[in-house]
């Protein structure tokens, strides 16, 4: 037998068979308690699981937005950007002034669709800005420095957002009326809104337009590259600055779309916002496994629609444990598959 | 052949000058505050003023964010972990000061040198038992944490502790119904807790100059656990930790047990000033425990120094008065002199964001660098600068 | 026993990727072995392995007859193994006597408590460690460095510091990687005469990494080649100066062969 076949064949040194056990039983039966949980909510009240499900994979579609932003810029310079969730308030309430204030739109109607789109634009240019503007001022410089200092940074930068989400917005959470028509189409006994639809008919082309950026672009490459290797990159004639900063501009305009969805969607802005979403995008990002694009959307729709089951059902934690449940989430994905479900495990090189 | 060196003392010294300094500041507000502010022939000029800019309960409360520091210094300042969720700590400690020295547990008559009548229902256990009770509570639950997580690399580790920095208020927060017992009253809170009896009587709530007295003897204290610890083989193995976690496990340092007896003793500061502070507010109220006083905490110790006790009371101590008395009495003073209405208090974030962004920035080694740290977070980018693809900074 | 250290059929695999495959190696009792190959040949990943830092996908490693693959790499060190590394990893910012100080945490004894109220057993302790790590700094000729910051010291000593760090786990094997990258000829022939004065002063046996010939084939007994994650000869160093094979993997093949 070839050495590699045999190597192949071989598990594990017995500390490392009994840990691989211990992952798989703990998986195994989190899986279980799920579908058991989700099983008996659907014999009970299977009109309403229905309704809740497609609330959840719709906010699970607002989280993907989110989560991408947080997984591009970990993939490409191993930071948590706190600050990320705290742009999406910002962008929010960006949009909120934008249709309502500054066009005064707050109907269902072609000048108010129109709007609607102009703000598509200008908000995903918003987000772009802002956030090159944050690395660029705040984190290039300390692209070299230990690992406490940008994360600090960051965390600095997230209470910065933060305060200009306070003088802008209020301090207590604000209404705002939609652009987006009221009415709600009905399949299979479930109703659908026409926000729902909506964040459906933007989420996922703008999903899919990431998509082609990153796989199909010269700069998409140059994104990959860096992320793979910086110092290679730079042989390779990639300018590192630039592509760091496309990162965070597209990151930054995923985050401004989900900010004006939110908006419309659900009509509140807050200046907490960015810090409840912003973890349960990040959950989502790491869930997927942290870098991986896909792994971003998939994990933030299955958090999408764990949360919503979990506000929505009968049979639940209930409303006020949502950030509980989340977090736990993330800790024991953390714990026991911190590369996620789709990551891959790397090891330091010495 | 051995060579004779002389041991250098500048170390001991310079912690000696801070000693002196710190004892007279302690003396004089001590002073001010016991014997100054109740004579009556204070001008009434110097009273309005101590009042305004630094009334007794406001310097209090700065004490307890001094001790907390302090906790949190061990953890991210020596062990250089990023902990993101301090305030559970501070939570823990609180209600063991409302579950241990109230009338809560109303359905039980526990007494134990406690400083109320015997008659008095709940559990009342003397304070300085119950110090120490919460102490080692929150360093159980410092283990507890750590054990899972611990070896995560830092910015999960950062995330992990934030998540329990929320989950562990929330649980208090909902606290009056945690599957079907109370465990905290919930938004309603303990609202009262027993005075702390210094044997001849019991502290009342105006007592402001003996409990400034306590609040010092336990911040001396956490000075004193720190400054020992650092010391010895613990605190090496803490900086080892810091500065190449890799190249210490390979020296034998094990290392989730020395980042878990970071957390617990860092933690154990958590639960005296959550009992400290549940004595000075009298009760144990659940939405004052959340998110952005752990960041707080961070920028205490960010401003004055990762790693010295020196720096980081001074910070503590300022950033705290600062952000509860200061601005809004800054504020104030502003807003007559100009005629202006400017929300100073709302300024808070404002003021701990731009500190950690600036700092890091700027001065990374806090305002007074422990010497050795100025060269720990600039590390890597000499190394940098000596790399094949030597970047322009 | 006549072999202290004992790795039998060690194979690392990265994924698909095979580092290090079916190799044996043993080391004496006493003894200066060395271990090359041109690079990229799993030199340093068999290293690691032998101090606990990546576990092998297959094989075993025994320590003075007891199993130690599974150990963790603080456990390995502190029954024993030591190491240095390529690119110097000392603690920059803490003094030489810290430094040593920090590898002997396996060997003291006191806890919290004992440190907080500094009980006369602690100081005992701590003054032994002083005096053991100034020794130590004596020995390997840093005494007057004692307490300078280990970033400041010059190249040459930074080397020679981590040695004796690696020292101070009393180890009884010292494996040592590429100890004399960027030396020049004096300062390696210096460093020879360290190694055998130290083999015949102590119970130790060295492994060393290596790309200077000179060095090994004047300190070693014996010489392993490893050529792509396989042993391909192992021998004295007169033996292996003459192996084709091992000539044919530093210089290529001379003729494509298919």
């Amino acid at each position: 037998m070839s050495a590699v076949a045999e190597v192949q064949k071989f598990k594990g040194t017995p500390g490392q068979i009994r840990r691989q056990r211990i992952e798989r039983i703990g998986a195994i039966t989190i899986t279980l308690i799920l579908a058991i949980w989700i099983l008996v909510n659907i014999i009970n009240s299977p009109q309403q699981f229905a309704q809740v499900a497609v609330l959840g994979l719709r906010n699970g579609l607002l989280y993907a937005l989110i989560a991408l932003g947080y997984t591009l810029v970990y993939g490409i310079i191993e930071l948590i950007n706190f600050a990320h969730g705290d742009l999406f308030m910002l962008s929010a309430v960006f949009s909120s002034y934008f249709i309502t204030v500054w066009f005064k739109q707050d109907e269902s109607n072609p000048a108010g669709w129109l709007t609607f789109i102009s703000c598509l634009f200008a908000v995903m240019v918003f987000g772009a800005v802002i956030n090159v503007l944050i690395e660029r001022l705040a984190y290039r410089r300390l692209r070299n420095a230990p690992k406490l200092a940008p994360l600090i940074t960051a965390v600095g930068m997230s209470f910065l957002l933060n305060f200009i989400g306070l003088k802008w917005n209020g301090s207590t959470p604000r209404q705002w009326p939609t652009v987006i028509p009221d009415n709600d189409i009905v399949i299979a006994g479930v109703e659908i809104s026409m926000i729902t639809i909506l964040l459906f008919v933007v989420g996922i082309p703008l999903l899919l337009g990431l998509n082609y950026i990153v796989n199909e672009t010269k700069n998409g490459k140059a994104m990959r590259a860096t992320a793979q290797d910086k110092d290679a990159a730079t042989l390779m004639g990639i300018n590192v600055n630039k592509t760091i900063a496309f990162t965070f501009a597209i990151g930054g305009a995923m985050a401004g779309a989900a900010g004006l969805l939110y908006q419309q969607s659900i009509g509140t802005t807050n200046y907490n916002l960015g810090f409840q979403l912003g973890l349960i995008a990040f959950t989502s990002a790491v869930l997927g496994g942290i870098g991986n694009l896909w792994g971003a959307v998939v994990g933030a729709l299955l958090i999408g629609l764990i949360q919503g089951l979990n506000d929505g059902l009968p049979i639940a934690f209930g409303q006020q444990w949502s950030q509980s449940v989340v977090f736990t989430i993330l800790i024991i994905i953390l714990v026991f598959k911190p590369a996620g479900l789709l990551g891959k495990v790397t090891t330091e090189k010495v | 052949m051995s060579t004779k060196v002389t041991k250098p003392n500048n170390v001991a010294r310079s912690n000696r000058k801070w000693i002196i300094g710190y004892s007279i500041a302690g003396g004089i507000l001590f002073a001010i505050y016991q014997f100054l502010l109740p004579w009556e022939g204070l001008p009434l000029g110097i009273y309005d003023a101590v009042y305004r800019w630094m009334p007794p309960a406001a310097v209090n409360e700065s004490l307890v964010y001094v001790i907390m520091a302090l906790g949190l210094n061990i953890v991210v300042g020596y062990a250089g972990l990023l902990d993101l969720g301090y305030v559970a700590f501070w939570a823990i400690g609180g209600y063991c000061a409302g579950w241990f020295m109230s009338e809560f547990f109303y359905f039980l008559n526990i007494h134990f040198f406690g400083s109320v009548a015997a008659q008095a229902p709940g559990i009342h256990i003397n304070f300085w038992m119950v110090l120490i009770i919460g102490g080692f509570v929150c360093a159980l639950f410092g283990v507890l944490i750590g054990a899972p997580t611990l070896r995560l690399k830092s910015d999960y580790l950062a995330l992990v502790t934030l998540g329990f920095g929320e989950i562990i208020p929330q649980v208090f927060f909902n606290g009056e119904n945690f599957f079907g017992y109370n465990i905290s009253n919930g938004t309603k809170g303990i609202v009262q807790v027993d005075p702390i009896p210094i044997g001849v009587k019991n502290l009342g709530p105006f007592d402001f100059g003996w409990k400034l007295l306590i609040f010092i003897l336990l911040t001396v204290i956490m000075v004193f656990i720190s400054l020992r610890l650092r010391r010895g083989r613990l605190g090496r193995a803490w900086l080892a930790i810091r500065e190449d976690e890799l190249a210490a496990s390979m020296m034998g340092v094990p290392l989730m047990r020395t980042k878990l007896a970071s957390y617990a003793v860092g933690a154990f500061a958590g639960g005296l000033g959550g009992v400290a502070f549940a004595t000075h507010v009298n009760g144990v109220y659940a939405e004052r425990f959340n998110f952005a006083i752990s960041i707080f905490l961070l920028a205490m110790v960010v401003l004055g120094g990762m790693g010295n006790v020196w720096g980081v009371i001074l910070g503590a101590f300022i950033l705290s008065w600062v952000n509860g008395n200061g601005l809004s009495a800054f504020g104030a003073f502003y807003n007559e002199r100009f005629g202006t209405d400017v929300d100073f208090a709302s300024f808070t974030f404002l003021l701990f964001g731009l500190v950690l962004i600036l700092m890091m920035l700027f001065k990374r080694e806090g305002l007074l660098p422990e010497s050795r740290l100025k060269m720990v977070l600039h590390v890597e980018e000499l190394d940098e600068a000596e790399s094949s693809t030597g970047k322009k900074k | 026993m006549s072999n202290v250290l004992e790795a039998k059929s060690v194979s690392v695999a990265f994924g698909g990727l095979l580092a290090v495959n079916s190799v044996d190696f043993t080391i004496p009792r006493r003894s200066v072995v060395s271990l090359i190959g041109p690079n990229g040949a799993g030199k340093t990943t068999f290293f690691n392995v032998l101090t606990g830092l990546y576990k092998p996908s297959a094989g075993t490693i025994d320590y003075e007859g007891r199993d130690i693959t599974d150990l963790p790499p603080h456990k390995i060190a502190s029954i024993g193994i030591a190491r240095t590394f390529q690119n110097i990893r000392l603690f920059g910012l803490m003094t030489a006597e810290e430094n040593l100080m920090v590898a002997m945490h396996s060997r003291l004894k006191s806890g919290i408590t004992s440190t907080i109220l500094r009980t006369p057993k602690q100081r005992r302790e701590e003054q032994g460690a002083e005096d053991r790590a100034q020794e130590l700094l004596d020995y390997v000729g840093l005494g007057k460095w004692t307490y300078e910051f280990a970033r400041n010291l010059s190249y040459g000593d930074q080397r020679r510091l981590e040695v004796a760090r690696a020292l101070a786990l009393e180890p009884k094997v010292l494996l040592l990687d590429e100890p004399t990258a960027g030396m020049n000829p004096q300062e390696s022939q210096v460093f020879i005469d360290f190694v055998k004065r130290l083999v015949a002063e102590r119970d130790i046996s060295i492994m060393l990494i290596e790309h200077d010939m000179k060095v090994v084939m004047s300190v070693s007994e014996r010489v392993t080649v490893l050529d792509q994650g396989e042993k391909i000869a192992e021998g004295t160093p007169e033996q292996i100066k003459s192996n084709k094979r091992v000539i044919e993997a530093y210089l290529g093949k001379s003729k494509e062969s298919k």
